[in-house]
């Protein structure tokens, strides 16, 4: 008994229904592999509310160039996504 | 068994139609075909050969047919994956030159308003004096410092 379940498990096995087709997940663009860069610092020998101002600035703009690749990702996993799944349709 | 199905399948298609039509050949011989001395003779050699020729014949036919409706789909998923890869490529060029445009605009930006708060802000009369007189205090610089390493305490919240 147990000879035969294992020879139609063995038959069965040949059953398989998969296609021998692989869909790779795609690259991200290098851009969005990038790391945030860090915060600038102010320099306490420079105490005028210019230079304060300045590093503020530059701070914003750090955030924005983040936030872009944080964007970009959003964008790119969604559109992929997409691609992805009318390709298995 | 698929082995022996693989091994099989080697041989050509028409080999198997020529095993299915020699089967319906035989079988109908043993049946209709009795008055002729050889057929008479080995009539049921004839049933038994024809019938298995019939049924490898009938189920290699199967084999044949199953294994062409796979490869059209194998043949029609690999034009959907190389069309799905070329929209992938495009989409990953497109949100790349969006990001680099953007950040460039960014970048731009931030120079401007720095060269603005250089050139202009600081010739101001009323700032100058603001400047000479009001200092920022260095506790003031040192807690601006600090916030720019929030995400460094945040790193060892995680751990």
């Amino acid at each position: 008994m147990k000879y035969g379940i294992l020879a139609l498990a063995f038959f069965l096995s040949a059953c398989s229904t998969a296609v021998p087709v692989k869909q790779k997940w795609p690259e991200a663009p290098k851009e969005l592999l990038e790391k945030c860069q860090a915060l600038q610092k102010a320099d306490p020998s420079k105490p005028a509310i210019t230079d304060l101002l300045k590093t503020v600035v530059e701070n914003y703009g750090l955030y924005y160039q983040c936030s872009l690749k944080v964007e970009g990702w959003n964008e790119w996993y969604t559109e992929q996504k997409r691609i992805f799944d009318n390709s298995n349709k | 068994m698929w082995q022996l199905t693989w091994m099989l399948g080697l041989l050509p298609d028409w080999f198997w139609a020529l095993v299915l039509i020699a089967g319906v050949l035989a079988v109908l011989a043993s049946f209709v075909l009795k008055f002729i001395p050889f057929v008479s003779t080995y009539r049921l050699p004839l049933q038994v050969g024809g019938i298995l020729a019939l049924l490898v014949g009938v189920y290699f036919q199967g084999v044949i047919a199953n294994e062409a409706k796979w490869e059209a789909r194998v043949k029609e998923l690999e034009a959907k994956l190389a069309v799905a890869q070329e929209e992938s490529k495009q989409t990953n060029t497109v949100i790349q030159e969006k990001i680099v445009k953007q950040k460039e605009f960014v970048k731009g930006k931030t120079e401007y308003i720095t060269r603005y708060i250089d050139k202009e802000i600081i010739k101001k009369e009323e700032i100058v004096k603001y400047i000479e007189t009001c200092p920022v205090p260095k506790e003031l610089i040192e807690l601006h410092n600090s916030a720019t390493e929030m995400n460094r305490a945040a790193e060892g919240a995680k751990k």
